[in-house]
């Protein structure tokens, strides 16, 4: 437009005026058209030409001058680039030669910088003016916010958040400081709160970053902080809950302990909350970081196609610990020993996963570890389109699957479980299993040997639905024998075997539809699709769930459940009388114990301490009354006392039929026979003593048995509310197993 | 599976290793595509050391294309390595659903040199191709143990008639999320039973050597829907004339399928179909070739009536259909099209089979004389 004007405006006055037929007129086009043709008509055609003539001469030499200035500035421009290279060469040798000579000439950047805000409602950072964290949602986001950074790229190397204003969860912010290899540039900014359960290991480790503030931290303060990843050490000590993990493990996830060393402080900015109902001032951190050479930022290891693949994965990402370590990284593959007549080698393994690497780190590590493991037939599905995960896939060499989400939340995870069944067996036509786990659980080391002497049950019996590596029932201090299995009534998940048969003829064709918001496990467990049969499982179980952040868990949940949960570690344990878990000979065995064992006095109250003798290797046995199948009230009571012997703390509800956890050592097991279904397989039991008398009675049973001589309330006062909401007699985490769709 | 022009033997060991991996692989079903290669990568690093020049071709996994979004790591599909004037093409046989070996197309990209071999000249690669899975024996040829095919004769023939056709996954979800999937009892039930149908009616014929490709709707189910339509009430198959055998209707027979009815006769518009389970039906029309085009009949059994549905002429290939190897014309779009019509993505639940279909002709009446062998109802 600029040009157009220049132009056209040496014409002085209107009725001189004459539009070039090339140049039209901008903004007054509509309103003159009428008047500019009329006008246009009457002017004589020299006139027109000479204007012509002028606009085109005018138009030409400011094309040429434009023309000449933008030669003149390149030519400038190429020789100060020139010019320069001195300094910057001397600086490139200072640092030990590293930049190629293509990469000089144009000037590396050395120095990134970076803001860090802090405050109440909103932290963003931003490198080189790119924003790699921006949080303003409402009500999430609260806590530490963590960011590491390549020291020679300044790429985003990973990103967490830690609520520390909640307990536990300045353990996993240690856990993964410790994580990070030296020399990377951290940086952390609070949003909201972020001090309320900053334990003193957390400080300890914050100061030996060089922070100032972060071990002062207070409530509600603001702070934000650019420091630098210093020594090859860690600080602190390692969660001692941190279960199914040795020393030599944590040690290889990098808490060597060690001294500590203290990294340079980039800067640092803090604001105290001046009152406990307010907040500190927002703080703006603005601080130049200065980049070392790729040389000091990476590791030489010998060159083999592991350490390829280890290279490419730190290159990319952290918080992985000593996988990363350039002295002495921890191995990524594994040579368990091979399992003698391995049943499951050639059984597909389906790992379910969503975004979080780094229990899939975890989880991968402990599953290539096991014995009898075949590599070549695992495949993690990945529930998204995640980078991490599918790095962390790549680091160990196994198979990678990416499913794009097409619906959301429960039906989400239940849809990514259909479309990965179905692949798993798509790309094992032959398989006539699938072995199927989660991204959080450890696997045991006789996971595969359990498998691989069980498995045959599945062909060989068409009453059982899975076989399943978890007992709920297997707390610390009820499961014992890692050679005794049992069946159960229900599908326990958690790292489990399905069938080929069973998915493709029956669950496949009418898995729930995206619009359908159910679990896909909870769906599982219902009458109509588990129609009777039961699955296997180890008294010991040989998974442990360690995931807490998740779609159905909250930590105190995880607390309560799982830490109780025992985790076999034993190698090679043979299973005793695996064939007697074949529906006949099971209810055999039933009723043998149910026959031999000794019926329990029910006109006590069962909260006397006498009710149970206190002897050795004896079986008893007990009964309750059920109005029908899912009546499990009686029960529930029964399960909460406090009688260490009857069914210790926490109240572990169990389904009537066979449900183990309450058997205890010593003295000997205790069966618990509902009055309804008495026994398995239909039969009633030939037992004596099978009256009204007999029973313990209904809900209030502890009300309801007048004779007996302890208060009921002194029962009572010891009973901690059962760790989830009970279906079937199960005891189901909340969420995670939810309430059951039909009930 | 390894073909080779002849090479060396110090240069052979190399590939000797990579066969008998390959084959292991094959028999005891290990070559899952990335991670055994990925562990044996190292005879692509051997060979290359050995002053090899190795191509590798992969692609996507079309085991994962019927599943929604899913998207994987590549599989190898093809290794060419050159030596002076020598070649060795390796071809992956990947297992898929229906217990058969799948080879991928041997595609060229963009950044390849399409001068590396010859590949024009190549056995392998110009299209897909799928094969029964070969039992292996192991042989010695000049001092080196090697497996081939139990029956190399049934191998080789199979080569030039293995052209292979994926389902059209992308087309068939785009279908079901403007229609519906019918997913009721009967629906499932139906779909359960007429696969049966096909199981059995492919086993049989397989038996006797009798070529057989989806026709009518069980075909346009598979093209457009890579399934069974449900409403569709039986199973159709074609065969061409000069493959009939006279002992098709006692192998049905042997094999639970009673025949229900047979119209026409060898010389002219023979149309057989078989009583299945659960009222299913299966229809085997005869397809008669003329030199411009295909045909088969059909036949009203109460006026005698005949009918002719016209077809362009066509050839034939191998798919997958529910969890299956089977063929299909390889012009399916013609086949289709010429059947129902430029409309065949339109579900039609009411169907004429004297009216409706796109291509049927009156095609005069039989004489009254040959009614009894020509209209068999049973």
């Amino acid at each position: 437009h600029g040009l157009a004007r220049t132009v056209v405006t040496p014409q002085s006055g209107m009725d001189d005026w004459k539009p070039s037929p090339l140049i039209k007129p901008f903004g007054a086009r509509k309103k003159r058209s009428w008047y500019l043709t009329w006008k246009y008509k009457l002017t004589n055609q020299r006139a027109l030409r000479r204007f012509c003539q002028t606009g085109a001469v005018l138009f030409l030499l400011v094309t040429v001058i434009v023309n000449i200035k933008l030669i003149l500035d390149t030519r400038r421009a190429i020789s100060e680039a020139n010019e320069d290279p001195e300094p910057e060469k001397d600086y490139d040798e200072a640092l030990g030669r590293l930049e190629s000579p293509r990469r000089r000439g144009s000037g590396p950047r050395r120095v990134l910088d970076v803001e860090v805000y802090s405050s109440r409602s909103k932290v963003y950072v931003a490198v080189d003016g790119t924003t790699v964290l921006e949080d303003e949602a409402r009500e999430q986001g609260r806590g530490i916010h963590v960011i590491v950074l390549n020291q020679a790229t300044g790429h985003v190397m990973a990103k967490r958040v830690f609520d520390t204003y909640s307990p536990h969860e300045d353990e996993a912010m240690v856990l993964f400081l410790n994580m990070v290899a030296p020399g990377r540039v951290l940086i952390c900014t609070v949003k909201d709160e972020g001090s309320f359960h900053l334990k003193d290991t957390a400080k300890a480790l914050l100061r030996s970053l060089g922070s100032q503030a972060g071990p002062a931290l207070g409530w509600r303060d603001t702070w934000a902080f650019v420091g630098r990843k210093g020594g090859a050490s860690t600080i602190g000590h390692p969660p001692c809950s941190i279960k199914g993990l040795g020393g030599a493990e944590l040690q290889e996830m990098g808490w060597a302990g060690g001294q500590i060393g203290v990294g340079p402080v980039l800067g640092e900015k803090h604001s105290k909350s001046p009152a406990l109902s307010s907040w500190g001032d927002p703080v703006l951190l603005k601080t130049d970081v200065p980049l070392s050479s790729a040389e000091e930022a990476e590791c030489h290891w010998a060159d083999t196609e592991l350490n390829r693949r280890r290279h490419r994965f730190c290159s990319k990402v952290e918080g992985y610990g000593s996988v990363c370590s350039c002295k002495d990284p921890t191995p990524i593959e594994f040579s368990p020993d091979p399992l003698p007549d391995n049943k499951v080698f050639n059984v597909p393994v389906a790992v379910i996963a969503g975004n979080r690497p780094n229990y899939l780190y975890r989880m991968l590590r402990s599953l290539l570890s096991a014995q009898g493991v075949s590599p070549q037939m695992i495949t993690v599905f990945i529930d998204g389109y995640y980078e991490e995960p599918m790095d962390v896939v790549a680091l160990f060499g196994l198979r990678g699957i990416q499913h794009t989400p097409i619906s959301i939340k429960n039906a989400r995870v239940s849809q990514h479980y259909k479309a990965s069944l179905t692949a798993t067996f798509n790309l094992f036509p032959e398989a006539k299993f699938a072995v199927v786990l989660e991204e959080d659980l450890d696997i045991a080391v006789d996971f595969f040997s359990f498998l691989s002497q069980s498995i045959h049950l599945l062909e060989e019996d068409d009453s059982l639905y899975c076989i399943s590596a978890w007992n709920d029932q297997g707390y610390e201090h009820t499961a014992e024998d890692p050679a005794l299995l049992y069946r159960v009534e229900t599908m326990p998940g958690l790292g489990w075997v399905l069938r080929k048969s069973l998915y493709k003829e029956e669950l496949e064709p009418k898995w729930p539809t995206p619009e359908k918001l159910w679990d896909w496990d909870m769906w599982m467990r219902m009458p109509e699709q588990r129609r009777g049969r039961e699955c296997i499982i180890p008294d010991i179980s040989r998974s442990y769930h360690f995931g807490i952040v998740g779609l159905n868990m909250n930590g105190y949940f995880h607390e309560a459940y799982f830490k109780k949960h025992k985790f076999n570690t034993v190698p090679g344990v043979q299973l005793r009388n695996v064939d007697s878990l074949k529906k006949e000979a099971y209810e055999v065995e039933v009723h043998r114990l149910l026959s031999e064992a000794e019926v329990l006095d029910h006109s006590k109250n069962p909260c006397e301490d006498s009710f149970l003798p206190d002897t050795e290797g004896h079986t008893y046995v007990a009964f309750i009354r059920m109005e029908k199948d899912d009546d499990f009230t009686t029960w529930t009571q029964l399960a909460k006392l406090s009688n260490p012997c009857l069914c210790p703390t926490p109240p572990p509800p169990v389904p009537p039929y066979l449900g183990p956890g309450c058997t205890w050592q010593p003295p000997g097991p205790v069966e618990i026979v509902s009055e309804e279904e008495p026994l398995p397989g239909g039969g009633g039991p030939s037992l004596p003593l099978l009256n009204e008398e007999a029973t313990i009675n209904h809900p209030n049973f502890l009300g309801a048995t007048p004779k007996g001589g302890g208060s009921p309330r002194s029962c009572r006062t010891d009973m901690r509310p059962p760790p989830g909401p009970c279906r079937a007699g199960y005891c189901v985490p909340p969420g995670r197993l939810a309430l059951h769709p039909i009930l | 599976m390894l073909l080779m022009a002849p090479l060396q033997n110090a240069s052979f060991s190399v590939f000797q290793e990579t066969l008998l991996h390959l084959h292991y692989s094959i028999t005891y079903g290990r070559m899952r595509s990335l991670y055994s290669l990925h562990k044996k990568e190292g005879w692509f690093r051997i060979a290359e050391n050995m002053g090899f020049q190795c191509l590798k071709i992969e692609s996507k996994d079309p085991r994962l294309d019927g599943i929604d979004s899913l998207s994987g790591t590549e599989i190898p599909l093809h290794y060419i390595c050159t030596l002076a004037s020598h070649a060795v093409h390796l071809v992956v046989f990947h297992e898929r659903s229906g217990n058969y070996l799948w080879h991928g197309h041997l595609r060229l990209k963009g950044h390849i040199d399409r001068k590396f071999v010859p590949f024009r000249k190549l056995q392998f690669g110009r299209y897909p191709g799928a094969f029964d899975r070969p039992e292996l024996q192991q042989i010695t040829i000049d001092g080196l143990e090697v497996l081939i095919p139990k029956d190399p004769m049934h191998f080789l023939e199979e080569i030039p008639h293995s052209r292979f056709i994926e389902c059209r996954y992308k087309e068939a979800r785009a279908f079901f999320q403007q229609y519906l999937d019918d997913n009721t009892v009967e629906a499932m039930a139906f779909r359960k039973s007429a696969k049966e149908l096909l199981q059995l009616a492919a086993k049989t014929l397989k038996k006797l050597g009798v070529r057989f490709w989806l026709s009518s709707g069980t075909c346009l189910g598979w093209y457009r829907q890579c399934g069974i339509i449900p409403y569709s009430k039986d199973v159709d198959l074609g065969i061409f004339i000069q493959d009939y055998k006279s002992d098709i209707i006692s192998a049905f027979q042997d094999a639970g399928l009673p025949l229900k009815h047979k119209f026409g006769k060898v010389e002219d518009s023979l149309e057989l179909s078989f009583q299945g389970k659960d009222d299913v039906k299966l229809d085997i029309f005869f397809f008669y070739e003329e030199t411009d085009h295909m045909w088969n009949g059909g036949t009203q059994a109460k006026t005698g009536k005949k009918f002719k549905y016209l077809f362009p002429k066509f050839t034939l290939c191998w798919t997958e259909f529910v969890d299956m190897k089977v063929r299909v014309p390889c012009e399916t779009i013609e086949y289709i099209e010429a059947n129902y019509g430029k409309t065949w993505k339109v579900p039609v639940r009411t169907w004429d089979w004297k009216r409706s279909p796109h291509n049927v002709q009156p095609n005069g009446v039989w004489p009254v004389s040959e009614w009894d062998e020509v209209i068999q109802l049973y």
